[in-house]
């Protein structure tokens, strides 16, 4: 009920022109192309340095996919209203799982650098023959066959449904979603977290957590929201959704801006003081490296970069309102993501202090541009928003 | 303003079929610049405090500051004794700023409580409660108000208002059951 309730979208909806953007895409896949190659000559200079370095980005990117999955499925599960003209850009976003799919290939070929308890012969660790169970090479695979295929039919169906439903309306696929979703919300908690399990807790098979989990997942869900925002600005600034995003929209994002910034510092606290006070030698390994030599440096800057920074500016709501300001944030959460995942993953090698290598960057150019190409080839396909949704009014008449 | 049996009248009110109804009602009477005046409804309507004008409310100033009051008053016990008045080695903990990871549970806490303390309290100053009655409680329709009932009431002490000028707008933005809400019942 708002003053722009009379506006109501075309009944075809919007439509990205992928021609008008060919030179985007070109630059895209070129960037992609060149950190793959680049990528590639340094996977045979340094293959462990490489397999670290492509970690970090893969994990970078992953977090993002399937964050953007999250909000997919958790807005069908809770029937958001607000959310139905953001939602589009989160379905094409979690559709590119299968490309992370490819992508996630150099880590099974480059496994026994990262992983080293591949190696480890049996009776050798007492500590590693009892996660035998859990930590073996066939399991390991299996797992990450499971997410993959599992992440990618559950993102492909939830964007078929939604744009089947743009030719004709029926109220029956916004049910399917929404039961789509009870199953998804499962699939995607079950996969985040056995995935940063195997993927960055065992990089050191001895320490563990509880709280990896939701650590991984406050970081994800803050980050993927931050990344929406940005593509809806990049849209917004190239002329499309004008009449159709408002800045109610962006209030409401930046309000989950805050309250992921709030509760990674949460999680992440958790985790810290229970191994701080209980000091025990197996679980504070992981953040003796962290917290000593250089790497302290950095810990200090995201804990202050991660959460008091956001927290302050995000509480006033004139930041929310500012579609500058919360824009700035996004950007600034989206770069402490990327130093909280080179934290994680890069320690297990440089465990003597920050040593930054020149091949941590064609990973991310070469995923980062894959990515954004493949983005730029699904965006074009259908409308860019579900313009046939039944809560659609609801969502343009948005007011909070 | 005083009715010929006697009564002091506290406004006019009138009942709306809907919750837009209500809405655009509540649109023209901010137009026509009454100050005192109130919507009644079952639920929030989202948008109505714009469409009253209400501007921004005061609460989150008392929530910061109650805030602020309990992450101090944490700081204060913790460090207060543990750094300066009886420092104690604890599994080997430092006795100086260092120990903070340990006390920020009980910041976090007592910023948390003192908030919520606060937002609760200036809530119920905000809404004048808690009070034993209310006028409109004098007029039969309005115990729908808890179910389907859509209110809005113009006060007599809004220095614009006057009873014909009153009963003419609520009229002109759809009002039915146009009644004087006397004080006392």
């Amino acid at each position: 009920m708002s003053d722009r309730s009379h506006v109501l979208p075309a009944p075809e909806g919007e439509f990205f022109e992928t021609n008008r953007f060919a030179g985007l895409s070109l630059i895209c896949g070129a960037v992609g192309l060149i950190g793959l190659v680049l990528s590639f000559i340094g996977a045979f200079v340094s293959p462990v340095q490489f397999s670290f370095s492509w970690l970090f980005a893969f994990i970078f990117f992953f977090t993002l996919c399937i964050g953007c999955l999250f909000w997919t499925i958790v807005h069908h599960v809770v029937d958001a209203e607000w959310s139905v003209v953001v939602r589009r850009q989160l379905e094409n976003i979690a559709l590119l799982m299968p490309v992370l799919a490819v992508l996630f290939l150099p880590i099974l070929l480059w496994r026994k650098y990262l992983y080293r308890w591949m190696d480890v012969p049996l009776g050798v660790d007492a500590g590693l023959d009892a996660k035998r169970a859990y930590l073996n090479w066939g399991f390991f695979l299996g797992r990450a066959i499971f997410f993959f295929v599992a992440l990618s039919l559950v993102a492909w169906l939830m964007r078929s449904l939604s744009v089947r439903q743009d030719r004709d309306g029926n109220p029956r696929f916004t049910l399917m979603m929404r039961k789509l979703g009870f199953v998804g919300l499962p699939i995607f908690a079950l996969c985040l977290t056995f995935g940063a399990f195997d993927w960055l807790m065992s990089l050191n098979w001895h320490w563990f957590s509880t709280m990896w989990g939701p650590y991984i997942f406050a970081g994800t869900a803050g980050s993927s929201m931050a990344l929406l925002i940005l593509v809806i600005t990049a849209l917004r600034r190239a002329g499309y959704l004008k009449e159709v995003v408002s800045i109610e929209h962006y209030h409401i994002m930046g309000k989950w801006l805050l309250a992921f910034t709030v509760f990674w510092a949460y999680i992440g606290f958790s985790q810290y003081m229970l191994y701080w006070y209980a000091n025990i030698p197996e679980e504070t390994q992981y953040f003796i490296i962290r917290n000593t030599e250089s790497w302290n440096v950095l810990s200090w800057f995201l804990v202050i970069g991660r959460f008091f920074v956001p927290f302050a500016l995000l509480l006033p709501r004139a930041t929310k309102k500012s579609v500058t300001g919360i824009c700035c944030l996004a950007g600034w959460i989206l770069c402490m993501q990327l130093l909280d995942m080179y934290i994680i993953v890069l320690p297990a090698l440089h465990g003597t202090g920050v040593h930054l290598s020149i091949l941590d960057f064609p990973p991310l150019f070469a995923i980062g541009g894959t990515l954004a190409f493949f983005y730029l080839r699904i965006v074009g396909k259908t409308s860019l928003f579900p313009v046939r949704d039944p809560r659609l009014l609801e969502s343009l008449r948005l007011t909070n | 303003m005083i009715t010929p049996s006697g009564n002091r009248v506290y406004g006019i009110a009138a009942e709306y079929p809907s919750a837009a109804a209500l809405y655009e009602a509540a649109k023209v009477v901010r137009d026509a610049g009454f100050k005192r005046w109130d919507v009644h409804s079952p639920f929030p309507i989202h948008g109505m405090d714009d469409a009253m004008g209400l501007g921004k409310s005061w609460l989150s100033a008392v929530v910061l500051i109650g805030g602020i009051t309990g992450l101090l008053t944490a700081c204060v016990l913790e460090f207060g004794p543990s750094w300066y008045l009886y420092p104690l080695d604890v599994h080997g903990k430092p006795t100086n700023f260092w120990t903070v990871p340990a006390f920020f549970p009980i910041m976090f806490e007592l910023t948390i409580l003192c908030s919520a303390f606060s937002a609760f309290l200036a809530m119920l100053m905000m809404n004048l409660l808690p009070r034993w009655n209310h006028p409109m409680f004098n007029w039969d329709r309005f115990k729908r108000v808890t179910n389907d009932g859509f209110f809005l009431v113009l006060e007599a002490r809004d220095p614009r208002f006057s009873e014909n000028e009153a009963v003419q707008l609520l009229e002109k933005t759809g009002g039915q059951y146009i009644t004087a809400i006397h004080e006392e019942a």
